[in-house]
């Protein structure tokens, strides 16, 4: 179990974005409606991967993110219980830390519903909002890439004695066959589209099931106007960064993933990037740097530590490095709004699903981080390599020594994890980022 | 001799599977194509006249392959970027599969990258099994595979051969099946080492050859006593997906007083468990031998509402007469460890006993876990006797 640690307080050196705080509030009053649905009468699902709340949303089903609610739970430092929980049912603490955190509610949920052989176990504690979750009324498995979302979805399902209706759609991996293989081209490309598409069709299906309900297509079709205008302007904004100093890092971004990935669809998102692209275009203007002495330029490479989300902020921050990108942030989340027809949004949807930044193998992988460590002009990589998060470790020794022969840049690595911070370990983050710093210091004053 | 001689043949493969592809390319020049388990059809390419080879995690300690993959991965993945890294598998033309597992996945990109000249080929395998559209995926993955294969090797792989090949595999399934049906009812004294040396070569050796040592083996099985009331207790053995649970480990259960009787082991009655039907078309038939796999022998690595590999492994056990179980979970292994904690609870349930052992590539603590297995047999050992649940049928278990 994690004892909930509160990092020590830094003097603050990053100036953050002032807009991204209404993301605090939105997301707030996101879990509290997620709180309420059974009171409610509001028909609850649970989802891991894909961003499919839209179809959800549409049709009034309460939607609950897996890695979303395991995020929360570890950013507020409150992840403990849940992780307990797993533990003792006999989950490892090698297996993804999102799961073991979201299984670990749904032990607590059904342990507090049904009582335990504890005088006390099934008492949760007032400040334990991992059983909090509203229980799901149907489970949609539909996970890009990582083999362990579709197993973790099973399991709740059958933590929850099987009685949970569960549909599986499943998106292949683009391994990049064939020679007209590429990013979102090729014949591999089209049919997995097709593929996938005809799924979320039948998955639409499935949700009229359970709801008895025809599928409200006009409401989605009004949900994927927002998403398609929130993604464009974040993606605006995302694109001003290449300025010097960058005006946002990429700890702006991942506060700014909840509103992209998992909040209610309505204009609220549109005018939250609206506001965010506005502040960035006046950072820009001025030339207010996110990193007042901006001095390195860092891609980061990983997934999220969200334990440690504010005090890595500050940290890189100290060291006057601006991170302005990484393949979390900018390689996901909608990030092709282009594809979606709002009009007839499925197969862009589907081929969104398809472009998680861990979807395509190392040839394209590669290539795609390689062109935002050029367009953002970054003097090192820093790895996170998430103990728990094989998906995305999984080609970071190729993209290290990709970046190194092919754009000669420094890279450090160091080790932490999405929801379990007893995997990260600062000193070891400390000296190798410096001995980076270090090494492209050493460069600069050998090529000056 | 003529019981030992085949047995030393498959240990010898076994020990050095690689070594066995290498003289049988010399000795025949056609190619040799890998493939990752657990899933690949390998009567696909030995239609296609190759030697299919399942790649083996190699005992060798990892070393470069330290450059490519993180620690944290599986020892089976690991093993296979050290041994793409370090050249070993340069015998191997071409590898295929199919198989949806993300650290599987991580080894696939770093071999690709490792073995330029090696072609890798991959085509997605549905693992969602209860969807109406399960069994098309499964062929079209499988007819995707087999064009690709085709065009590697500039030739066609024809129907009639396929039928042959299908028909050759199933042959030599049903000879090892048989060996542990023998197994089971004490008519052949096999180790557990032995049981999975015959195994593992089949994965590895040419089908005609290997199926005609297991012939060769099976008329000269030699008469065996009848098993008395001090026998070892008997166990059945879990888990173990992609790679072989080593040699010794599975000596150390016989010296602490167990014999194994069953097991659902990837080397083991899991590869052999199934087979592809004669009567159908037979991209048909690939694709239901897919689905029957999961259904005769449930697999965390697959998703499936309506199969429970617990309630499976309760039934098993009770067919073979187990008096408990071993769990051989691979560290890292991130389907088994989701898994498990069914399986436990419905052990519980039944009261059943069962030993959780955690395996790793390197520096597994041998005298620890005999220590384990020793107070686990001698548990088992006083229970005999005592009624149990296990020899009732489970909920869940497939008729």
């Amino acid at each position: 179990m994690n004892a909930p640690v509160q990092p020590p307080k830094l003097p603050g050196a990053a100036n953050k974005l002032k807009s991204t705080r209404m993301a605090g509030k939105l997301v707030n009053e996101y879990w509290e409606m997620v709180w309420r649905a059974k009171e409610e009468g509001k028909l609850v699902c649970w989802y891991e991967g894909s961003s499919i709340n839209p179809f959800l949303e549409a049709a009034d089903i309460v939607w609950v993110h897996g890695e979303a609610y395991s995020a929360m739970l570890a950013a507020r430092h409150q992840e403990g219980p849940a992780q307990a929980a797993a533990e003792e049912r006999g989950y490892s603490r090698e297996l993804c830390s999102y799961a073991r955190t979201h299984l670990g509610c749904a032990v607590n949920n059904q342990r507090h519903r049904n009582g335990s052989d504890s005088a006390f176990a099934d008492v949760p504690a007032d400040e334990d909002i991992s059983a909090k979750l509203p229980p799901p009324d149907m489970i949609i498995s539909a996970y890009a890439y990582c083999s362990t979302g579709q197993q973790w979805d099973e399991m709740t399902s059958r933590l929850f004695g099987k009685k949970i209706p569960i549909f599986n759609v499943s998106i292949p991996w683009i391994w990049a066959s064939g020679k007209d293989a590429g990013y979102c081209r090729g014949k591999e490309w089209e049919e997995t589209s097709v593929y996938v598409a005809r799924q979320l069709e039948e998955m639409v299906k499935f949700i009229e099931e359970r709801t008895g309900k025809p599928y409200p297509w006009d409401r989605l079709r009004e949900l994927m106007r927002n998403v398609k205008r929130a993604s464009e302007l974040r993606l605006e904004a995302m694109d001003m960064c290449t300025a010097r100093p960058a005006p946002a890092t990429l700890f702006d971004w991942s506060v700014s993933i909840a509103p992209i990935n998992q909040l209610p669809c309505t204009t609220d998102i549109v005018d939250y990037f609206t506001k965010v692209r506005d502040e960035v275009a006046e950072r820009v203007r001025t030339g207010e740097g996110a990193v007042p002495k901006e001095k390195y330029r860092l891609f980061f490479d990983g997934i999220m530590n969200w334990n440690k989300l504010g005090w890595l902020a500050e940290k890189f921050a100290k060291y006057d490095a601006a991170v302005v990108a990484g393949r979390y942030t900018h390689m996901a989340f909608w990030q092709e709004p282009d594809l979606i027809d709002a009009n007839d949004p499925v197969m862009g949807m589907g081929q969104n699903y398809l472009i998680c930044p861990n979807n395509h193998s190392s040839p394209i992988l590669i290539d795609l981080v390689m062109g935002l460590c050029e367009k953002y002009q970054v003097d090192g990589i820093v790895f996170h390599a998430t103990r728990t998060c094989r998906a995305f470790t999984n080609p970071m020794h190729l993209i290290a020594e990709t970046a190194h022969s092919r754009l000669g840049l420094q890279t450090s690595m160091f080790e932490g994890d999405v929801a379990d911070e007893s995997f990260y370990k600062d000193e070891l983050l400390n000296t190798r980022v410096e001995a980076m710093l270090e090494a492209i210091d050493a460069r600069r004053l050998a090529t000056a | 001799m003529a019981f030992q001689d085949p047995l030393a043949r498959f240990a010898e493969v076994s020990a050095d599977p690689l070594g066995y592809a290498r003289a049988w390319k010399a000795r025949t020049g056609r190619p040799v194509i890998g493939s990752f388990p657990m899933n690949f059809p390998s009567e696909l390419a030995h239609a296609a006249g190759a030697l299919p080879l399942i790649i083996q995690e190699s005992d060798d300690p990892i070393t470069v392959g330290h450059a490519l993959l993180f620690p944290f991965y599986c020892g089976y993945t690991r093993s296979t970027v050290d041994q793409a890294a370090k050249g070993d598998l340069a015998v191997l033309d071409a590898i295929m599969f199919g198989d949806h597992c993300v650290q599987l996945l991580g080894a696939a990109d770093a071999v690709r990258v490792a073995l330029p000249d090696t072609q890798v080929i991959f085509f997605q395998l549905i693992s969602s099994m209860c969807d109406p559209w399960t069994f098309g995926r499964a062929r079209e993955s499988f007819q995707k595979l087999r064009s690709e294969l085709e065009d590697f090797l500039e030739r066609p792989v024809d129907d009639a051969a396929l039928r042959e090949s299908i028909a050759l595999f199933n042959r030599n399934r049903a000879l090892i099946r048989e060996l542990y049906r023998m197994r089971v009812d004490g008519r052949v004294a096999l180790t557990a080492a032995q049981m999975q040396s015959v195994v593992k070569s089949s994965m590895v050796m040419d089908k005609h050859e290997h199926t005609a040592l297991l012939e060769e083996l099976l008329a000269a099985v030699p008469a065996q006593a009848a098993p008395d009331s001090t026998a070892p207790i008997r166990v059945h053995l879990s888990g173990h997906f992609c790679q072989a649970p080593k040699p010794e480990l599975l000596n150390m259960f016989e010296e602490c007083g167990a014999v194994v009787v069953g097991d659902d082991l990837y080397h083991g009655f899991r590869y052999i468990s199934t087979d592809v039907p004669e009567d159908l078309d037979p991209m048909d038939g690939l694709a239901r031998w897919y689905m029957d796999r999961n259904t005769g022998v449930p697999c965390p690595t697959r998703v499936q509402n309506d199969v429970d590999w617990d309630a499976f492994l309760l039934g098993a056990m009770r067919n073979e007469r187990a008096e408990g179980m071993i769990v051989l979970m691979a560290k890292f292994c991130e389907p088994h460890m989701y898994y498990y904690p069914e399986v436990k609870e419905a052990f519980e349930r039944a009261d059943v006993p069962h030993l959780l052992l955690e395996t790793e590539h390197e520096g597994m603590a041998m005298e620890y876990m005999r220590t384990r297995v020793e107070s686990f047999v001698e548990l088992v050992r006083r229970r005999r006797g005592v009624a149990r649940a296990a020899l009732q049928p489970v909920e869940g278990e497939p008729a």
